[in-house]
């Protein structure tokens, strides 16, 4: 299989590390998302959606100095010790790993905003969310040519993404009756919109950095992706059941409705957590075929 | 779904593949080469490579190599092993940082014979 880094403890670690940035990433951009969206949602589930933000951006942020430490590690090639040594941490700082921190960090400054219940906090808090967004263009495959349609196919993919991973939460909260339902059948119609295109511009961006049908099946970031996709249509068919069975079930007062649709939304959220795993490897240790 | 991504990951650790981003790299001496000897190690890279380490094991252990590019993005880097290396399989091995970020690395051998 072409294209495929070597795998050591080190990489498995950037891969973990990585995933669980992305989780945190995506649900602090997604609370901000989520109240802009949402202002009619209940009390205590946008005081939800702001808590769920604001631990996640704090959590981010530590992950960013992890990551830090662990490409040091990886570059001094002195394991753990490289990890705090103060030149290759330098040169993590002035790789686009650097410049991704500075992005991400003012972002996460301005998500703590939207703590505030007001029009200037949540605006502030959007803007973050996007910076966030952005911070992710300045490092890795987003680099490759075309940059600028790469970079604003990747901020859009997130945006969008964000939008859902970080409103699982909120409507798992709020499924519960019947005013939960007309929240999550809005979230429904929204999404119809957001996930068509996540899924358009996640396709672009693929398609540019495979550039071929055959490169899908004979290259290690063809088969990252494949598996990606594979999780994706699970992640498809259970919104989709949510959506058309559940939330309308919710909406007529059906016995256990709630119950099931809670689950269901938990098992969402597994898969997400499979496809970030997924997304992770595929931008550690894959090379994109269009670079082979 | 997570046994599938656990076996694929741990099949991926297996497999030994090309190093990413660096599939124009060439060493000097050349891969599986035998050499009389050999008097500068040498890496060439298609984008500029900020080397951040570089060791050598040969038949006694380490050897030392002294770096002559310094610690900058090059796309030629060039060190200097001891003069007269004694018989034997060397290997060489470099981590790196690239252009875009990307943590590298990469290894090749080499064998000092009459």
């Amino acid at each position: 299989m072409e294209g495929l880094a070597p795998i050591d403890e080190w990489a498995i670690a950037a891969i973990i590390a990585k995933a669980a940035g992305y989780g945190a990433a995506l649900l602090a951009m997604g609370g901000p998302l989520f109240l802009a969206a949402f202002p009619e949602a209940p009390t205590d589930v946008r005081r939800l959606a702001r808590k769920i933000a604001i631990v996640a951006a704090l959590i981010g942020l530590a992950i960013l100095a992890v990551r830090f430490g662990i490409r040091a590690g990886r570059i001094s090639g002195m394991g753990l010790q490289g990890a705090f040594d103060p030149m290759m941490l330098g040169f993590v700082w002035d790789s686009p790993l650097g410049t991704a921190a500075v992005w991400h960090s003012v972002g996460t400054a301005l998500v703590f905003t939207a703590m505030f219940d007001s029009i200037a906090g949540l605006v502030a808090g959007l803007v973050g969310a996007a910076m966030i967004g952005v911070s992710y263009t300045s490092v890795g495959h987003a680099l490759g040519d075309p940059r600028w349609l790469l970079a604003s196919l990747l901020t859009l993919h997130l945006l969008a993404a964000a939008f859902w991973v970080g409103a699982l939460a909120p409507l798992r909260h709020a499924a519960k009756d019947a005013g939960g339902a007309a929240l999550l059948h809005r979230f429904g119609q929204i999404a119809s919109v957001t996930v068509a295109l996540l899924i358009l511009v996640g396709a672009t961006f693929a398609w540019l950095m495979t550039g071929s049908l055959v490169a899908l099946f004979t290259t290690a970031y063809g088969w990252t992706l494949l598996m990606k996709l594979i999780i994706v249509t699970g992640l498809m068919i259970i919104a989709a059941f949510n959506k058309w069975r559940l939330v309308p079930a919710l909406a007529r007062g059906a016995p256990s409705a709630a119950i099931h649709l809670r689950r269901s939304i938990y098992f969402e959220a597994i898969a997400v957590l499979l496809i970030l795993m997924a997304t992770a490897a595929l931008a550690s240790i894959t090379t994109p075929p269009v670079n082979l | 779904m997570r046994q599938t991504l656990f076996a694929a990951l741990a099949l991926a650790a297996m497999a030994t593949g090309v190093w990413a981003h660096s599939k124009a790299e060439q060493t000097t001496p050349a891969n599986d080469a035998t050499m009389e000897k050999v008097e500068v190690i040498e890496l060439r890279f298609d984008a500029p490579m900020r080397v951040t380490a570089i060791t050598m094991t040969g038949p006694a252990g380490d050897v030392a190599v002294a770096r002559e590019t310094g610690m900058d993005p090059v796309t030629e880097f060039r060190a200097m092993p001891p003069a007269d290396l004694p018989h034997g399989a060397y290997t060489v091995d470099w981590r790196g940082l690239s252009a875009d970020g990307h943590p590298m690395q990469g290894t090749f051998g080499f064998t000092v014979a009459d």
